[in-house]
């Protein structure tokens, strides 16, 4: 049963637990109150930042001392949970960061689109550590409407608008199966909580179809094959800073939920599961060699990544030897893949507000030569994402293809590890354009000194860098 | 009054069906937030009768009852806001429909 709330009845560990939730809703509020007062308004990136991180703060001592099981069992404060929360915190600091200035019509909005970045950060960390269905749903939807609206904000754009209208469209239909999977699994077992689902047995055929549709909604969230159709209209049609927060934040959201709930498949499932993981990296990367639009590009480039992550959570279906293996391997990767594709999106989302030409392939030629800082960073990343030795992407890919290997997926890693070689192929293409081929004429010249984007974009390189090199350093304090 | 919890499910899996065959073929977007909202209020149904059917006399088994409660508050803010983007999206368009999404200025 979910106790009702009774307000008297919170301790120190419930406070504890939710402090990051807390600080996190403090910043909300306080860029809203900055929207009505007007002599608030030069401290609402100091609220947004600082609000954020406080909330990695506190998620950093979650870490190391987990408050376990908080609000009646209705939220997990654990380990696992702040580690994933801490990543979909600094995915909303680094989309920030890129975005001060991105918008140049919706300017004087921008109040509001720091505030409804909160509102789905709050979200993400709601997701992160729910532990039944009530919570994880009203984390979920605290989550989309305000990327609704945000991949809408450049109004004034025909593709923005549609952007969001999709992703609106198909959020709210993933919703509704959700919400149908959730009553259904509810009608067979009479409990929302998942440790009452777990405990409860589930082959009757209206627990499976529930668990199938709750996990089918989650594969929309996360953009797997073949749910995953909406993703290049809408990651190309969103602002860009809009589009790094949905790459990294919503992914790690996602998946830090699909992870809670994989054992709502039968047994079985995980071959189909495994298929799935291929099959999303197939179309990923295969629709990624043909791209000319960076944004398109690194949209497949998403799909096919999330693609990876599936195979971790089919490692977990299919029992991995070592129980914690595909949840630590996956926060792995994702602790990368956070650095890299926010790094990524971000130096597009930079480019892009000097001169928006910089969405194509081709304006990025001989940029290694007028830009060499900015073009390292971008290789870098693209060399993480394509899983080169000694960067953070590299060794993600790595502990997932090991876990799934020590779950006797063979044939899938297998191909997993084809299907990272034929990504090369496009992420080397960027390299190559940046460094080898001379700049076309009329190139844009503009130069961004955007303080934040500089400073962002040390940092996400200093971390695939430090995600390379020394995995000790983190698999020591974090796992 | 009695009607037995497996006929309410039947309706909500009827309701559920046709909400998400509506929201398959037709074009218009009104029809298809329709469609949406009868997805939710299917799943709204069988969380009130599993809530019942898991009820006892001396029990009461509230989790469903209380999730309704969300999703109706929930369905109510993504109306606001999907109706919202309608509206912005009639305002290029001058039309409410799904064939004129991607379709040139």
């Amino acid at each position: 049963m979910i106790a009702l709330l009774d307000i008297t009845a919170l301790d120190a560990a419930d406070l504890r637990g939710a402090a990051p939730m807390l600080a996190v809703t403090c910043g909300i509020l306080l860029a809203l109150a900055a929207e009505i007062v007007p002599a608030l308004r030069p401290a609402r990136g100091l609220a947004f930042l600082g609000s954020l991180v406080a909330a990695i703060f506190l998620e950093v001592q979650l870490i190391a001392a987990p408050a376990g099981e908080i609000f009646s069992g209705a939220f997990g404060a654990t380990a696992s949970a702040s580690l994933f929360g801490l990543l979909c915190a600094t995915s909303a600091i680094i989309a920030w960061a890129y975005s001060l200035r991105y918008y140049k019509l919706e300017a004087p909005y921008k109040g509001e689109h720091d505030a409804l970045i909160l509102c789905a950060t709050l979200g993400m960390l709601i997701m992160c550590g729910a532990l039944d269905l009530l919570t994880f749903f009203v984390g979920l939807e605290l989550l989309s409407v305000p990327l609704y609206a945000l991949a809408a904000f450049r109004r004034a754009r025909r593709d923005s608008v549609e952007a969001g209208l999709r992703y609106f469209l198909l959020g709210a239909f993933a919703a509704g199966l959700f919400l149908f999977g959730a009553a259904l699994l509810y009608a067979s077992s009479g409990t929302l909580s998942l440790a009452g689902l777990r405990a409860a047995s589930l082959d009757a055929p209206l627990a499976l179809m529930g668990g199938a549709l709750v996990i089918s909604s989650l594969f929309f969230k996360v953009s797997v094959f073949p749910f995953h159709l909406w993703v290049p209209d809408v990651y190309q049609g969103s602002p860009t800073p809009v589009t790094t927060f949905m790459a990294t934040g919503t992914k790690a959201a996602g998946f830090a939920f699909l992870f809670q709930v994989a054992f709502l498949m039968p047994a079985g499932a995980a071959a189909l599961t495994g298929a799935l993981a291929v099959a999303t990296m197939a179309v990923g990367n295969l629709a990624a060699l043909v791209q000319t639009d960076l944004k398109r590009l690194f949209a497949f480039s998403a799909v096919a990544h999330a693609g990876t992550l599936l195979l971790g959570v089919a490692a977990l279906a299919a029992g991995d030897p070592v129980a914690s293996g595909p949840l630590d391997a996956a926060l792995y990767y994702m602790g990368a893949y956070i650095f890299t594709a926010g790094g990524a999106f971000g130096l597009v989302a930079l480019m892009e507000s000097e001169d928006e030409r910089f969405l194509k392939l081709d304006a990025l030629r001989g940029l290694g030569r007028r830009r060499p800082g900015l073009a390292a960073a971008l290789s870098l990343f693209m060399l993480s994402l394509g899983g080169f030795p000694l960067t953070g992407g590299f060794l993600g890919k790595y502990f997932i293809f090991a876990s799934a290997l020590r779950a006797d997926l063979l044939l899938f890693s297998v191909l997993g590890i084809l299907l990272s070689v034929v990504a090369l192929g496009y992420y080397l293409r960027v390299v190559m354009t940046l460094w080898m081929l001379p700049a076309e004429e009329g190139a844009p010249l503009l130069e961004s000194k955007l303080l934040s984007g500089r400073l962002v974009t040390w940092l996400c390189t200093v971390m695939v860098l430090a995600l390379g090199l020394a995995p000790g350093w983190f698999l020591e304090r974090f796992f | 009054m009695n009607i037995p919890p497996q006929q309410l499910l039947i309706l909500a899996g009827i309701l559920f069906a046709i909400g998400v065959g509506g929201f398959v073929i037709r074009r218009n977007l009104i029809v298809v937030l329709m469609s949406i909202e009868l997805m939710l209020n299917a799943a709204n149904l069988t969380f009130i009768a599993a809530s019942r059917m898991h009820s006892t006399s001396e029990v009461q088994n509230l989790d469903g009852a209380v999730f309704a409660i969300f999703v109706i508050c929930v369905a109510a803010v993504e109306a606001a806001v999907g109706l919202a983007l309608v509206i912005a999206f009639f305002r290029r368009h001058q039309s409410i429909s799904l064939d004129s999404l991607g379709a040139g200025e």
